[in-house]
């Protein structure tokens, strides 16, 4: 029986750069950028790094595929890079890599960054991704916003919420994030908005308007991991990973009926498997504060009852209490989410455990919460019927 | 006994009133008579998705004819594919038989009647299917009165609804209207002289061929059906032909239009409604010569189902003429860079699973019973390994329930929202789909769904077009389609 990850590895710093529409800058400096920021942080030289992982979505605009763009732009010191690529669960899959390849004691040092440049591709929204030479020739021509607004119609659907109380649950889910945004120098939104104004944006996907749809951003995040005990030796309080899960669709619930489209298979298996690792009884006391996919206000919804955050049904009512507030029982999003923070997809999941890095090490600033002691991230990449979900749970040693 | 065993015709939902035609169109080009409404195919119909539309509702009316099948005729003047073959393409969606003859015929409005005419004169049990968009000038009179229709026929033996009795076919280099292969739009010969020199000198003859080789005489007719968009043509030809005394179909200029090269079926189909068992019928058409079929009914006629009225009562009005050339292609548009992407076909891809992608069959698992969309090597499954090779489970006449729905306005769509979602087919299967019709915004999770051929997308700068099945809801297709 396998242990798992948990306390194996430790997180010995991180980077990030500034998300947003980054007219000044490129892929390369934007993970340069990130970089810069984590060698700091971390107090050791370029080489003390013996391989790397690198997640970009797009390969055919930015930087282009293989591990070379992330190796020239980081100059790094002619060490293995391996390019991820796993939708918008990418970051968390590089942090992955470099996580196991120290735990297995192949390195005692490796790095994971994640990127993104998608305003040089002239589009509003994420540009269509190639689906291969079979899948566009019968799947309809589809948008995230459109497969998520399904996700918003068939829970609405399954737990009897009216459409004017999920519409302004959602609503306010974005206004919770903006207003954390405020706070936050790197966020690519940081103007706080009102429920009405997410109520009455224009529509994109029924229900889905403006306001439920985070934005597309440019940005790069970055990790240095290591061994616990390497950590302390250079002087650093570690962050230690609990847990990493992930799981993909294997066509279950695209290709079949069994599925009911009110929530996320795949999030539901990983979460339990994550508690599991992390030795998590129950994760509304456990955890301190969660970074969830947030890439439209109902999937931070649904997601809160997948991992167990509130009870199937709740989500919309708890969220409308305030719950998930930055002052609520369970604060999300504290950096803004993926909402105002910014969504560069390969980026996010590494966004997210820079966030937890910097509250459980006590860095957070202006929006840093008192003494929390574990945190999680979740990443949802792809559509909620056909999907890669990974669930990562970090803590203060 | 060798005539026709089932018709049908298929009619886009689409009305472009005429009198909307005339308020985007009336100063350029004055028109006095703006009654009724003309077809107008949606962006996904063309003449191979609405003639595969019409053969289904054949082929559903005569189940056992399917597997009998031994000729195809695809017969249009709007051929989508200059190469490939087009009759190819609706066999494969119609899961024909392989030992079928199947050929494209064209060059002429008369295409779909000379069809007709070859299959019932040939030795194979046949499909017949002729469909039109008639490609005329914005403003045009023929832009007015053409339309976009099909109509599709079987032809063998057995109970037949129509014996056929005999016909004649003339030629003749009568050109009243041309277009070369690299032109979008017909041009037009004045109408008067087409009338009298052309439709009243050779239709009557051909009329008077195929009596001739019936056995019959004028006498002996009951109906006559002369499609012909000039105003009175039809009349003075049957009264020419010393068929004054028989009903004269109705053209159904106001209920659709003229629908060119399905016009002489879709008629038909219509006229068949009204008649008895022992009544005759005159089909004739002009163009570039003549052909003339006299059929008659036998006493399986009684029990013909009325589904071409249907199809015509059940249209949507559509005001806005712009729908037209931006349809058809005549009119550039600002489609925004999601709508700026080729269509990349892999032609390899699109032969290997044309069984799929064009009949829409998908795999049944023999452990565990589950259908699915499409076929795999292992089946899907929540859990477990299901390898055994899968049954072929044809999907296309099953039709389905919506599970979840979207209309999208990102997505580029050429009649936005974009709206799709996953559809719900017996046997457990699953699939995210297409859902189309001017209507499609309304379907919603629950619903009925039925399956349409459509195409999926096009490529601008190739002209390459690729076809898939779309969910239509149940309630807004009038029959079997």
């Amino acid at each position: 029986m396998a242990k798992g990850i948990k306390d194996k590895v430790a997180i010995l710093a991180m980077g990030c750069s500034r998300f947003g529409e980054r007219w000044d800058v490129g892929q390369e400096e934007l993970m340069a950028e990130a970089y810069l920021e984590a060698l700091g942080h971390a107090g050791i030289a370029p080489g003390q790094i013996e391989a790397a992982w690198y997640s970009s979505h797009y390969d055919d605009i930015g930087a282009g595929k293989a591990g070379t763009p992330m190796a020239q732009a980081l100059r790094l010191p002619a060490i293995g890079v391996t390019r991820v690529e796993n939708f918008c669960a990418g970051g968390t899959e590089a942090f992955r890599g470099a996580v196991y390849a120290v735990a297995s004691g192949a390195v005692d040092i490796a790095l994971a960054v994640g990127v993104e440049k998608l305003k040089d591709t002239g589009f509003a929204g994420l540009p269509p991704a190639s689906r291969g030479t079979f899948a566009p020739m019968y799947l309809p021509t589809h948008t995230n916003p459109g497969n998520f607004a399904q996700l918003a119609r068939a829970y609405g659907t399954r737990h009897a919420v009216s459409a004017g109380d999920l519409k302004r649950a959602m609503g306010h889910t974005s206004m919770k994030s903006h207003a954390n945004a405020v706070k936050n120098g790197n966020a690519h939104l940081r103007k706080a908005i009102t429920i009405e104004q997410a109520v009455n944006a224009p529509m994109v996907a029924e229900p889905l308007g403006l306001f439920d749809c985070c934005p597309v951003s440019d940005g790069a995040a970055c990790a240095i991991v290591t061994t616990p005990e390497i950590a302390r030796s250079l002087g650093k309080a570690p962050v230690l990973v609990k847990a990493i899960q992930l799981v993909a669709s294997n066509g279950w619930e695209v290709q079949s009926s069994g599925w009911n489209g009110s929530y996320v298979h795949t999030a539901r298996i990983a979460a339990r498997r994550a508690y599991a690792e992390a030795g998590i009884a129950d994760p509304r006391t456990a955890l301190s504060f969660a970074e969830l996919h947030d890439c439209f206000s109902i999937t931070e919804l649904v997601t809160l009852e997948d991992i167990g955050l509130a009870d199937e049904g709740t989500a919309w009512k708890r969220m409308l209490d305030g719950a998930f507030d930055i002052d609520g029982a369970m604060p999300c999003q504290v950096d803004g989410g993926l909402k105002c923070f910014g969504h560069p997809v390969g980026a996010s999941g590494l966004r997210m455990l820079y966030e937890c890095w910097l509250q459980l090490s006590g860095q957070a600033g202006e929006r840093q919460l008192a003494s929390p002691s574990l945190a999680l991230t979740h990443n949802l990449g792809g559509a909620p019927a056909q999907n890669v979900c990974s669930i990562t749970i970090v803590g203060a040693a | 006994m060798t005539g026709i065993t089932a018709i049908a015709i298929h009619l886009p939902r689409l009305r472009l009133q005429r009198a909307s035609m005339a308020a985007a169109m009336d100063w350029l080009c004055p028109r006095s008579d703006t009654r009724g409404a003309r077809t107008l195919a949606f962006w996904d119909e063309d003449p191979v998705t609405m003639g595969v539309a019409a053969a289904r509702t054949c082929l559903a009316a005569a189940p056992q004819a399917r597997a009998a099948v031994r000729a195809l005729a695809f017969a249009t003047t709007t051929p989508v594919f200059a190469e490939p073959q087009q009759a190819s393409l609706m066999h494969a969606a119609l899961r024909l038989p392989e030992q079928t003859l199947a050929q494209d015929t064209g060059g002429t409005l008369r295409c779909g009647l000379l069809a007709l005419q070859q299959a019932l004169e040939g030795a194979n049990p046949a499909l017949v299917i002729a469909a039109d968009m008639p490609s005329n000038t914005p403003g045009s009179l023929a832009e007015f009165r053409y339309s976009d229709g099909a109509a599709a026929a079987l032809v063998g033996g057995g109970p037949v609804l129509l014996d056929y009795r005999g016909g004649a076919s003339l030629s003749a280099p009568f050109i009243e209207r041309y277009r070369d292969p690299g032109h979008a739009l017909a041009t037009d010969w004045e109408e008067r002289w087409v009338r009298e020199a052309g439709v009243l000198e050779l239709v009557p003859r051909a009329i008077a061929e195929a009596l001739g080789r019936a056995g019959l005489s004028p006498a002996d007719i009951h109906h006559v059906v002369l499609p012909c968009v000039i105003p009175g043509a039809a009349k003075a030809v049957a009264q020419a032909a010393g068929l004054g005394g028989a009903r004269l179909a109705p053209p159904l200029d106001t209920e659709c239009g003229d629908t060119g090269s399905a016009h002489a079926l879709v008629m038909l189909a219509r006229a068949m409604e009204d008649m008895r068992p022992g009544e005759r019928v005159v089909v004739a058409q002009f163009g570039q010569g003549a052909t003339a079929l006299v059929l008659e009914a036998t006493s399986a006629i009684a029990d013909f189902a009325p589904l071409a009225s249907v199809a015509l009562s059940a249209g949507i009005a559509e005001t806005n003429y712009l729908k037209l050339p931006v349809f058809r292609g005549l009119m550039p548009w600002e489609r925004g860079l999601r709508g700026r992407l080729p269509v990349n076909e892999a032609l390899t891809t699109a032969y290997r699973n044309s069984e799929a992608l064009l009949g829409f069959v998908g795999g049944r698992s023999r452990e565990t019973g589950q259908v699915q969309f499409p076929p795999s090597r292992l089946a899907v499954a929540e859990t477990g390994l299901f390898a055994e090779p899968q049954e072929p489970w044809p999907l296309a006449d099953l039709g389905g329930t919506v599970a979840t729905a979207t209309a999208d306005r990102l997505a580029f769509s050429r009649s936005p929202p974009n709206c799709y979602g996953l559809v719900d087919i017996p046997g457990g299967a699953r699939l995210m789909m297409d859902f189309t019709d001017p209507d499609a915004a309304r379907l919603a999770p629950g619903d009925a769904a039925r399956f349409v051929f459509r195409i999926k997308d096009k490529d601008e700068r190739t002209g390459y077009r690729r076809y898939f099945w779309k969910a239509v809801a149940a309630s807004a297709l009038p029959a079997t389609a």
